[in-house]
């Protein structure tokens, strides 16, 4: 909570910008007014219509019952699985490493099947980035590639990179910015790059690095598509002439070119003939926080498994730990879901599995995933009903209080009990 | 009698790419079982083209299948500038992961914004409903 103009203004955890100018009114233990806030961060702090119950084997139980009979199923599971987090604080993701560390689980995330190759990029200082505050001050080229931040995260451009005049951007987007929009289709966010929008094709994404490589090199930039060559070069060219640049990816492009060799060919040719930078749109609010905890505790951003010996344990890393393959094989035996719901983010075919095994799920609403699960344990709703920190997409460190008060146990107090339970 | 009723839609092939929407995301946010996540999420964007060619109007209902899983979402006219036949348009939900193939090739990674269908007329069938 930051205190300016004798206000005090919140954050929002309604995705990963972490917008930290929202303001409430309070009355009693209710908020009755919110400002600033966008679509999804209203919908967010105003709170679920179902929110999760706490039971056991379908029955309601007190809080203590819960946390007994979850630990029970976690302590007599021979590959227990945590997944979740994304929308968890940083304390509560410390306190699920230890608890995977103690019962040997496997440990993932959602940044699993989304945006980790990037962060691995980033984390292991492969590709140059830099912070929203950085854009906003700095940037004169922006691009959103295969990202719809219009939708997925709703104040992008307007707080951080595109219409804010900026400490070296005062003349703001009308003369000191170029806004550029790659994507197969004209999203919203295309729609304001007006004609910086460059249309291709379903996965090409790593045949326009390739040509722009080229174009960039001085060389004749081909496609194995139909695409009018001089807009290639054209794009080149603004890329090249660049102050600060920087790219936003979003998912259309790391589904798309699957590793991060190109892109970070890309990004290598790109600071060798201009300034550019690369930033993940990150959609939980603290998925990051969650790569960079792990990572500094075992080296890894996800897909973990802490595997019991008779002194401690081994950290194992791989695809065959991530959410999907421990589900497609069968191989996890119970899991405890933290904050996430992967009944309706997985497809159908591999999250099934979650009903078939002791499941604890643990969240301030009702979800797909807790209408199967054995436990599920209510939690306060973070950056709302309780403070904490969380790594914001572009690795920022923000801290936040509570908006009201709140009888639920935060994830981490939660997880916290569990562990003493074990 | 309607002799057409008795004969099988004829089925064409589709590949479907999810996107985010704000106005998606924040009824999720509300309830994921209420009536507005389910309007919001079971919805399929075609070009006009391939909405003329299955036979429906905008706000029928189509029947989008594969080996996976199959469900029954209405057609919205995509309205993008330029033709896209043979490409459609999901929001990422219940609706279109259960589309969505397990097999990952190795990588951990579902293929999310690259999901091959079979799309035909429903014929007035309902939205499948989730949980």
């Amino acid at each position: 909570m930051v205190n300016c103009l004798n206000k005090n203004y919140y954050v929002c955890t309604g995705c990963a910008l972490l917008c930290d100018d929202i303001e409430v009114e309070v009355s009693g233990d209710h908020i009755t007014k919110i400002k600033t806030v966008c679509r999804k961060g209203f919908s967010r702090i105003g709170g679920c219509i179902e929110p999760m119950p706490c039971t056991s084997d379908g029955k309601s139980v007190d809080i203590t019952t819960a946390i007994k009979d979850a630990a029970s199923i976690l302590m007599n599971a021979d590959n227990p699985l945590i997944f979740g987090l994304g929308n968890s604080t940083s304390g509560a993701q410390k306190q699920a490493i230890e608890l995977a560390k103690r019962i040997g689980a496997v440990i993932d995330d959602s940044s699993s099947f989304c945006q980790g190759p990037i962060i691995e990029a980033i984390l292991h200082e492969k590709i140059h980035t830099c912070t929203l505050d950085d854009v906003r001050n700095r940037a004169d080229v922006i691009v959103y590639w295969g990202a719809d931040p219009s939708n997925s995260h709703p104040r992008h451009l307007s707080m951080h990179s595109y219409f804010p005049r900026g400490e070296e951007r005062q003349h703001g987007w009308e003369d000191d910015r170029t806004a550029i929009a790659i994507d197969v289709r004209r999203s919203h966010t295309a729609k304001i790059c007006g004609n910086r929008f460059y249309q291709i094709p379903l996965h090409t994404d790593a045949f326009l690095i390739e040509a722009l490589i080229d174009a960039l090199s001085g060389k004749v930039p081909k496609v194995p598509f139909e695409y009018d060559i001089k807009k290639i070069l054209e794009l080149a060219n603004v890329l090249k002439k660049a102050q600060f640049g920087v790219i936003f990816a979003g998912l259309g492009v790391v589904y798309s070119i699957g590793d991060m060799g190109t892109m970070t060919r890309l990004m290598d040719k790109l600071n060798e003939v201009s300034n550019f930078h690369l930033i993940p749109m990150m959609g939980h609010y603290n998925m990051r926080g969650f790569n960079q905890n792990l990572f500094e505790a075992t080296g890894y951003f996800n897909r973990v498994k802490f595997e019991k010996r008779e002194n401690g344990f081994d950290v194992k890393h791989g695809v065959d730990y991530s959410i999907m393959e421990v589900l497609n094989t069968k191989k996890t035996d119970a899991a405890l879901i933290i904050g996430s719901d992967p009944m309706s983010c997985l497809p159908r075919s591999t999250a099934e599995y979650l009903s078939e095994i002791p499941l604890v799920s643990i969240g301030p609403c009702e979800n797909f995933t807790s209408r199967v699960a054995k436990v599920t344990i209510p939690s306060a709703l973070s950056g709302v009903e309780c403070g904490g920190s969380a790594v914001r997409m572009d690795g920022v460190k923000v801290t936040f209080e509570p908006m009201i008060k709140t009888a639920r146990l935060s994830d981490e107090e939660i997880l916290k009990r569990i562990m003493e339970a074990i | 009698m309607e002799l057409g009723k008795f004969l099988t839609a004829p089925e064409y092939g589709f590949v479907i790419v999810t996107y985010r929407d704000i106005f998606q995301s924040a009824a999720l946010e509300k309830s994921r079982f209420g009536e507005e996540y389910r309007k919001l999420s079971a919805v399929i964007k075609m070009d006009s083209g391939d909405i003329k060619k299955l036979g429906v109007v905008e706000g029928d209902t189509v029947v989008v299948k594969n080996a996976c899983g199959k469900v029954v979402v209405r057609v919205e006219e995509s309205g993008y500038d330029v033709p896209h036949q043979g490409v459609a348009y999901m929001p990422n939900s219940p609706w279109s992961n259960s589309l969505v193939s397990a097999d990952t090739g190795g990588t951990g990674v579902p293929k999310y914004k690259m999901i091959k269908v079979m799309v035909s007329n429903a014929r007035g069938e309902a939205i499948t409903g989730m949980m």
